[in-house]
């Protein structure tokens, strides 16, 4: 049976959000991934740039449980990693709206830089 | 030993708790990284030394952080005890220095010792403002609270200076308590970690 541990926060609060905690909520806006998947989705997403060690991935996870953005699934198997039992994390419904938050709040960001022409100009 | 053996020891360096929560699964997908990456590779160690380094820092920063919410959360509770200590005891001295005045009063009754009856009681009044004070629990009432029991101190102590008509039981709760509550009501509080950002 899925655990959670709660805390009530506001979606405000919790922004911005660190770098690796917005990689951390877009592998699970996907569905529940454990650990290692998590890890393999953030590396490939983002051609091997960023790489969570574990210490940092389960420091984000433990954090993000604690204020409810995430919520642990069961546990059981990855067929394609062999027998041993994962568990899995997902995302709740208060961390799927601080994704999109910060993601709306970075495509701001981003709009300011491109009418401010840092990006989007062909290199002269 | 095995690389496995070598990572369980790195992750020594976390707090007991995160360890047991979490160890199993770093383990494992540590495990899972190294099959994947080569175990040769001086990076891979380098790169899992540099994250157990930060992130145990920053995980023991946490949970001493954690230690000290739960400690002030219990001495809030105990605050609130204390106020309701502080008013009795005060409401014991207020009595006492009536009993005092009208003991007294049916001898000969001193200057010196009509004075310090009298800072007496108002160091018991000022007591039992302090008790109320610290029940309110506000930023406002644990100034209060401050300035009373500053006040009460320096008060009774001057009383008991000028004369000792106190029982020692008065002695130390008129002298005791306003040291043990200022100590108290000035411990380092902090912020509701609830409402951080999840980082």
């Amino acid at each position: 049976m899925a655990r959670k541990q709660q805390t009530a926060v506001t979606p405000e609060s919790q922004l911005p959000l660190a770098p690796a905690t917005f990689e951390i909520l877009l592998a699970l806006v996907g569905g529940e991934r454990h650990g290692y998947a998590i890890m393999k989705d953030v590396t490939a997403r983002t051609d091997g740039a960023v790489r969570l060690g574990p210490g940092t991935l389960y420091g984000a996870l433990k954090r993000l449980l604690k204020s409810g953005l995430v919520e642990e699934g069961g546990e059981r198997a990855d067929p394609e990693l062999g027998d041993d039992r994962r568990r899995y994390y997902r995302l709740t419904k208060l961390g799927l709206l601080v994704a999109r938050m910060e993601a709306r709040r970075l495509e701001a960001m981003v709009r300011a830089a491109r009418q401010k022409k840092l990006i989007g100009m062909e290199p002269a | 030993m095995s690389p496995e053996g070598v990572y369980r020891l790195l992750l020594r360096a976390y707090p007991p708790d995160f360890r047991s929560r979490y160890g199993g699964e770093m383990s494992l997908l540590f495990r899972d990284e190294y099959r994947t990456r080569g175990a040769t590779a001086f990076g891979f160690w380098m790169t899992m030394v540099w994250d157990v380094a930060r992130s145990a820092g920053s995980m023991w920063v946490e949970e001493l952080s954690a230690r000290v919410e739960r400690f002030t959360r219990t001495l809030e509770a105990v605050m609130k005890l204390a106020g309701i200590l502080a008013v009795l005891l005060g409401l014991l001295g207020v009595l006492s220095t009536l009993a005092e005045t009208v003991a007294a009063m049916r001898g000969t009754l001193e200057g010196v010792h009509a004075l310090s009856v009298a800072l007496g009681g108002i160091a018991a009044v000022l007591l039992v403002t302090a008790g109320a004070a610290l029940l309110r629990s506000t930023p406002s009432s644990r100034q209060t609270a401050t300035i009373a029991l500053v006040a009460s101190f320096v008060v009774i102590l001057a009383a008991r200076l000028m004369h000792p008509w106190m029982s020692m039981l008065l002695q130390i709760v008129g002298i005791g308590l306003p040291i043990v509550l200022l100590a108290a009501l000035h411990w380092p509080h902090r912020r509701n970690p609830s409402t951080s950002p999840a980082r």
